[in-house]
């Protein structure tokens, strides 16, 4: 394709117009996406700032009150999967283990949502929202991640 | 039966690496016994695979846990349907089923080709059969989908409770015909690069397929989109989530390049860019495939590590390198002697969507590997969601939707201004008109109100050429509005069916606009007895009942909606408990009519208080995204649609070149 300098010129126009919407919309839209370690590791910081949060439900007690559609609940780091070979099948077993070695845990309170579908104990959730300065995780969503279509329990 | 389908994919795999050679060896040799050995290996390849998917299925109905594929994705009380669809529910048994798509697809393309395109069409075979290689190596070796389980269990894991669903029974199916079905333009392309035959043989070779993988494409998304809100509960249809993407990227390659093919057929220009859209395209599909199954962009709804990822990625690399390579030396060759002239032209506008297709294509890319990027550039990983999609590709949605309604009425090589006044004063004037109505009901977001008039300035344009073709039939012809139409319509279907696609496209965009920007959602708990109002309605929550059977338990919500004194309707949206992978689900309940949908969800309730809480949308104009999808689908069977006068073409061209052998389809006419 042969195309004269002034299309050139319109070409680069659209070109530019699309890089300018990108990086315009990135700088204004993206949010950290953390790990509930990495959100202790810079704490300060973060505080205040959209943010991203993969966890995992911890046991025990979980707050739903229907009437203010209020869910409050901690959240854990997910084990390495490659050190927790039990997988899905064991994961209160795997969340008492790294709970005993790393009592490592956040508050969240995510008000005015339906409670996710797929919400238990155990089960690995997306966290959107801010961490205050108190350590608590304000949400305005927690999303459950699938327990993948594409993998079964590993039953061995 | 296992132990077929193991032997059946082994003996595949053999057959497609003969193929490979036959064809090849075949077409440098100019052996005809050679080439029909390669045309045999092809089809008993693809023999082979449908009785590996035989076996599967055969697992599946007969619940032959033995197996681990049938183990992890069905069970005894699993709906047959859903026993049947399940062989695409995993992992193993979806890319066995591509495979099988492929080896079916190849056959079609070698038994079509078995006079036509003798130059390319073996080269294209082989490089279709590379393809089936790779994915049949992965299932002999990599993922085997008749893998043994041991100790058997008595009962299986079931499928995913959210993939029992008629849409989801039907949407991986289109989705991956789109995708496998995009093979074949790429390999004659890819065909054409190899034996340096780069005149249009390869597009006019494929024309037909690449329309059919993009129809398969749309059906695709929007039955994935109807899933979504059917299923999912969250009262949208489209979370720019990287599956979604991954489905989403090659459809609009495959738009862009079904639109430049029309400039090079017409003015034998954009050659090295459509050889370059084609290849991008299937390598989107290979990527979208890596995406899913890779683990390596976290999606809520993913498919997670499955160990794939590199294997699809060395692929895909192998894959854009070599025809990147074939490119660039052929590049000279590729020149055209042909350049576009004004701005104000055909060309120019066809350019422009092209770069904007492909630019909307990049930025949904770089949104979804954008956590990948900063955590390899800035070692921190930076999300960005649907705010940044839609930020970026709303502007460029308008500029698209401007160029459909500039491109097919704007003269070719250069617009006069007479010409563009004759063309575009209806349009401008119904655009215009539109807005205005829009704004004096009361609408001020600025991109609702451009969105509406440029989709009734779009329309404007269909009506005009619509009204010029059928007053020139009822002058010339004497025929009725009526039968000028349809003889319209039917004598130059591709044209006419492409202006139908594009209603459609204008009429799924304002659905999407009402039901972006005048959403309602409502969320609240009650008790028996207790009612709330969203938008003009009033929600009154009756009572809940609970049923039980061998696979679910549920929880039914009955529901009372009124607007004023009038009752409107009944509604029982409920929560469902799959027993075997013990997992809830919502069963949303939507009442839906052309202005807006009522939405209702059962968020979830407490027997001891006899409270229920709901969320509820009432969402705008969302009728219209799947009234346009069919209009879509609708367009894109007539543009399918064999043409009479064309089949009589081919007909002539095939008897008039028999003898010497060298038998390619007609040129069109038309567009």
């Amino acid at each position: 394709m042969r195309v004269r300098p002034r299309f050139l010129i319109g070409t680069a126009l659209i070109v530019a117009v699309i890089a300018y919407l990108i990086v315009s919309a990135v700088s204004s839209t993206s949010e950290y996406f953390l790990t509930v370690s990495e959100v202790n590791s810079r704490q300060a910081e973060l505080a205040g700032q959209p943010l991203r949060i993969a966890g995992r439900v911890k046991s025990g007690p979980i707050g739903w009150d229907p009437a203010t559609l209020t869910l409050s609940f901690e959240i854990v780091p997910i084990p390495d999967p490659t050190n927790a070979k039990d997988g899905a099948a064991s994961a209160d077993a795997s969340i008492a283990k790294v709970s005993a070695s790393e009592p490592l845990s956040y508050h969240v309170i995510c008000a005015g949502q339906p409670k996710p579908d797929m919400f238990a104990v155990g089960r690995d959730v997306i966290v959107e929202g801010r961490l205050g300065k108190d350590g608590v995780i304000t949400a305005t969503q927690v999303m459950t991640s699938c327990p993948s279509k594409y993998r079964r329990k590993q039953a061995q | 039966m296992a132990d077929l389908g193991k032997l059946a994919l082994a003996i595949a795999l053999i057959l497609a690496a003969y193929s490979i050679f036959a064809n090849v060896y075949g077409a440098r040799r100019n052996s005809p016994d050679f080439l029909a050995s390669a045309r045999h290996a092809i089809w008993a390849m693809c023999a082979m695979v449908t009785i590996a998917m035989a076996a599967l299925w055969n697992g599946l109905l007969t619940s032959d846990f033995t197996l681990d594929y049938v183990a992890s994705h069905s069970s005894t009380t699993l709906p047959t349907i859903y026993k049947i669809t399940s062989l695409w529910g995993g992992q193993e048994g979806s890319l066995l089923f591509w495979s099988w798509l492929l080896t079916i697809f190849t056959s079609i393309a070698a038994f079509q080709n078995r006079r036509r395109n003798p130059e390319i069409a073996p080269y294209a075979l082989a490089v279709m059969a590379v393809v089936a290689i790779f994915f049949l190596a992965m299932l002999n070796f990599v993922t085997r989908p008749f893998s043994p389980i041991s100790p058997v269990p008595v009962e299986g894991a079931d499928l995913n409770p959210l993939l029992q669903n008629y849409w989801m029974a039907i949407h991986p199916p289109s989705l991956y015909t789109g995708y496998v079905s995009s093979t074949a333009p790429f390999a004659f392309g890819a065909a054409a690069l190899i034996t340096g035959k780069l005149d249009d043989a390869w597009i006019r070779a494929t024309r037909r397929w690449a329309i059919f993988s993009w129809f398969f494409l749309t059906l695709g998304n929007l039955f994935g989109a109807r899933w979504a809100y059917e299923v999912l509960g969250w009262g949208g249809y489209w979370a720019w989530d990287p599956v979604e993407n991954a489905a989403f990227m090659p459809w609009l390659v495959m738009t862009a390049y079904l639109h430049s093919v029309m400039i090079q057929e017409r003015k034998d220009m954009l050659k090295v860019w459509n050889l370059a859209l084609i290849g991008l395209a299937f390598a989107l599909t290979i990527f979208g495939t890596f995406l899913t199954r890779s683990g390596v962009i976290s999606s809520v709804h993913s498919f997670t590590q499955s160990g794939l990822g590199p294997y699809f990625l060395s692929f895909l690399i192998v894959v854009v390198i070599a025809y990147t390579a074939l490119l660039i030396f052929r590049s000279g060759v590729l020149r055209s002697p042909a350049e576009i002239e004004s701005y104000l032209s055909r060309e120019a506008a066809f350019l422009f969507n092209n770069l904007v297709l492909v630019g909307i294509a990049f930025a949904v890319f770089w949104g979804t590997i954008f956590p990948v990027l900063s955590e390899a550039v800035r070692g921190v990983k930076i999300t960005v969601g649907p705010p940044f999609f839609n930020k970026v590709n709303g502007p460029l949605a308008l500029g698209l939707i401007f160029l459909m309604g500039v491109g097919p009425l704007i003269a070719w090589r250069r617009s006069t201004p007479a010409n563009l006044a004759r063309n575009f004063a209806i349009p401008l004037i119904l655009g215009i008109a539109t807005g205005a109505i829009v704004f004096l009901e009361g609408v001020r977001q600025w991109y609702a109100l451009s969105g509406f008039s440029l989709a009734a300035f779009v329309a404007g344009t269909i009506i005009v050429e619509f009204a010029r073709g059928i007053g020139a039939r009822r002058h010339l012809a004497g025929e009725t509005a009526a039968r000028a139409t349809a003889n319209l319509i039917a004598k130059n279907n591709r044209r006419y069916g492409g202006y139908i696609i594009h209603v459609g496209v204008i009429v799924a965009f304002a659905g999407i606009i009402g039901s972006a920007f005048f959403k309602i959602d409502v969320k609240k708990s009650v008790r028996a007895g207790e009612s709330f109002a969203v938008g003009p309605y009033s929600i009154h929550y009756l009572k809940l009942e609970e049923s039980a059977d061998a696979h679910i338990e549920s929880a039914i919500a009955q529901v009372e909606v009124t607007r004023g004194d009038e009752e409107v309707a009944l509604m029982t949206p409920g929560r469902v408990f799959y027993k075997r992978p013990q997992q809830p689900a919502t069963k949303v309940a939507i009442r839906s009519t052309p202005l807006s949908d009522l939405y209702v969800v059962l968020a979830g309730f407490d027997e001891d208080t006899n409270t229920a809480t709901f969320e509820v949308f009432l969402t705008p104009l969302v009728f219209w995204l799947w009234a346009g999808g069919l209009l879509m689908a609708i367009g894109t069977v007539i543009v399918m649609w064999p043409n009479v006068r064309e089949r009589a073409a081919i007909a002539a061209a095939l008897g008039r070149t028999a003898e010497d052998q060298i038998a390619t389809e007609p040129a069109p006419g038309g567009q």
